[in-house]
């Protein structure tokens, strides 16, 4: 075995693990934290699969900032090292089957169907060729994704901010 | 096209983003006892988009930036409803938003994410135009901020519709890994082409459906609904029920007859590959409508009674996309007209009388036939055409409906869409009942300002008038159909 398919099979196996940690665990902020070590092993799956710019872009936006997010969310919520908040969980027997229905539909879709694969076998940067796609064909959903922040924006700061004539 | 050119077929959305850049500046401007302002510029500039999207009926069917987006006549009849939808909100919303600019800003920016919706031809256009409807439509429903029930029904929202987009991104990612585009066209050549296996196709098929589901407020993906529907305030919650779900229901079609399904003969699609998709369709159409009128039955608030009312109606619709033909796509786009004007007319009804009321429950409407006449037999009107009882709107646009399926051997289904019938004629009457039959001893009349009751003669007269004459709205929602054919 090589070694990058040990390394492969390690984040498989580490990503796994604290997916089912987040799932699983009954404290929230566990939960939290396991989160940052599936978010990662994702951008590193990215990285085999040759899309260095989503790995990057996984990264920031997922471990920088929404699992930042999410921390803080859960610290403010309770006292700071008051861990012992008990996340909610249902029927094991239900969720179970349910889990094994899907995880049979999908495992028959992904083995089965003939995808039409793309992935470069040599890793080359992607970065500009993101960059020219989205000033030429996908212009137009890049310039529509301004006016839809510009809209949350505004949505945003109405709902946050206080009213002057009340209180 | 390329980019460049593609901006001359482009103009009501350029004008629309303009405008909402202008009217975020003007507001600055603006004193705090004048915001009431932004309200008149945007009925001026959707007035405006109105009419240059109008402008765009007869030009040939494009497709523009890259393939992102199509100009069909198709596009230009749900744009011209969903703006006109707008409009009448805009026009409910006026006495209740006099302080917040912010809420005509976002109705404009939903405004553009509608016009984009039913013109999208990319699965990536089409997360970005939903999310752009559906975001604003999370902050309209929690805008009255210090109503605990308007922050339950948009945190409520926000939550299932996070989810329901989740799904559909997911599906769309089977649909790229199985056909190797983006651009619908291509998807639907990919798939007839390679003659792909029914399994995958149908999983994706289903949890797309998922998506828009939730946009259109079918059932299983219709939990948000009652709660949302009466936290939110009774425009937004008008406005719910009829733009978005405009826009929502011509994705939905525009989606069946590309990814799903392809022109066969000159009126015909047939499918790309032979998954049950009209059953699937016909089933959740049974359930939706089923639901939506067993649980209006027991309904007390006259909001959560319409949002219920919503769900079955969307059922009927859905009734005849399983025909996959011109006959039931031209009959949902003619019902959608006649429901967008009897919804609002309702819930305007709701809106203009809960301050002389003082509550949204249906008994407090007990004798409103004696306070205020033509208030009453307005809302009578609009119950008798929700039910589809003749003369009126609904009555014609239930006939297209079931026409359209039965033409094509539903029986079944189109028995259950009567007994459904049936079911309604009871919650609408009952309103009627209460409004007429019941009576207080004194009768304190209510005096309604012009300008409430200018507003319901403008709605009321197109649910008149399209009951006896409707000829040239069914012929328009035919023509813009045709074009998938060619012609």
């Amino acid at each position: 075995m090589e070694a990058t398919q040990v390394l492969f099979w390690f984040i498989a196996v580490v990503t796994i693990l604290s997916a089912g940690i987040v799932a699983f665990s009954s404290k929230l902020i566990h939960s939290a934290f396991a989160l940052l070590a599936t978010l990662v092993g994702f951008a590193a799956f990215y990285v085999y699969l040759g899309a260095d710019f989503l790995a990057v872009a996984q990264i920031m936006i997922y471990v920088g900032g929404i699992l930042i997010l999410i921390i803080f969310g859960v610290m403010m919520t309770h006292r700071i090292y008051d861990t012992s908040k008990r996340t909610a969980h249902n029927s094991l027997i239900l969720s179970l089957l349910g889990g094994a229905a899907m995880a049979a539909i999908l495992g028959m879709i992904i083995f089965r169907s003939p995808w039409t694969a793309t992935v470069f076998k040599t890793l080359k940067p992607t970065t500009s060729m993101i960059g020219t796609s989205i000033l030429t064909n996908y212009l137009l959903p890049f310039e529509v994704i301004s006016v839809l922040l510009l809209g949350a924006l505004v949505g945003a700061v109405y709902l946050a901010r206080r009213e002057e004539d009340e209180e | 096209m390329n980019n460049l050119n593609s901006l001359q077929y482009f103009l009501p959305e350029l004008f629309l983003s303009a405008s909402i850049l202008i009217i975020i500046i003007v507001d600055l401007l603006l004193k705090k006892d004048k915001k009431i302002i932004t309200a008149y510029l945007s009925v001026l500039a959707v007035l405006v988009a109105f009419f240059l999207a109008y402008r765009q009926y007869n030009y040939a069917f494009t497709s523009l930036f890259e393939g992102m987006i199509v100009l069909d006549s198709f596009a230009v009849y749900f744009k011209v409803l969903t703006a006109l939808s707008t409009i009448i909100v805009i026009f409910i919303s006026m006495p209740a938003f006099r302080r917040h600019s912010e809420y005509y800003i976002l109705l404009l920016v939903v405004t553009l994410g509608m016009f984009l919706m039913v013109e999208v031809n990319d699965l990536l256009m089409i997360i970005i135009a939903m999310e752009m409807v559906g975001i604003i439509s999370y902050v309209l429903a929690g805008f009255n901020k210090f109503n605990m029930k308007s922050n339950e029904a948009s945190l409520k929202y926000v939550l299932y519709g996070a989810a329901s987009t989740g799904v559909m991104a997911f599906g769309f990612s089977y649909i790229y890994g199985l056909t190797g585009h983006t651009n619908l066209f291509a998807i639907q050549q990919a798939i007839v082409g390679h003659s792909l296996q029914p399994l995958p196709v149908f999983i994706a098929f289903v949890m797309v459906v998922a998506g828009l589901g939730y946009k259109i407020a079918m059932v299983p993906f219709h939990f948000w609904v009652p709660d949302v529907y009466e936290g939110a305030p009774t425009p937004i919650t008008a406005f719910l029920s009829v733009g978005p779900k405009a826009a929502g229901i011509a994705l939905f079609i525009r989606f069946l007859i590309t990814v799903v399904a392809h022109p066969a003969s000159q009126t015909t699609f047939i499918q790309n590959v032979q998954i049950q998709a009209p059953l699937l369709l016909a089933v959740l159409a049974v359930v939706t409508m089923t639901l939506g009128n067993v649980s209006a039955l027991g309904q007390k608030n006259i909001k959560r009674m319409l949002g219920y009312s919503a769900i079955a109606h969307v059922g009927y619709m859905m009734m005849a996309l399983v025909v996959f033909n011109t006959r039931g796509f031209t009959a949902i786009m003619f019902y959608m007209v006649v429901y967008m004007f009897m919804n609002f007319g309702a819930f305007w009804v709701v809106q203009s009388m809960t301050p002389h009321l003082g509550s949204e429950d249906i008994s407090a409407y007990k004798g409103l036939g004696y306070r205020h006449p033509l208030t009453a037999v307005a809302m009578a009107v609009f119950m008798l055409s929700l039910t589809g009882i003749p003369p009126f709107a609904g009555f014609i646009g239930k006939v297209y409906l079931f026409a359209a399926i039965i033409k094509q051997n539903w029986y079944t289904l189109a028995v259950i869409g009567v007994i459904n019938g049936v079911i309604s004629l009871y919650y609408y009457a009952y309103v009627i009942k209460v409004m007429f039959l019941d009576r207080d001893e004194e009768i304190k009349a209510i005096s309604v300002p012009l300008y409430d009751r200018v507003l319901l003669w403008l709605l009321l007269i197109p649910v008149l008038a399209l009951g006896v004459y409707w000829g040239p709205l069914i012929d328009l929602a035919h023509n813009s159909i045709g074009f998938f054919f060619g012609n």
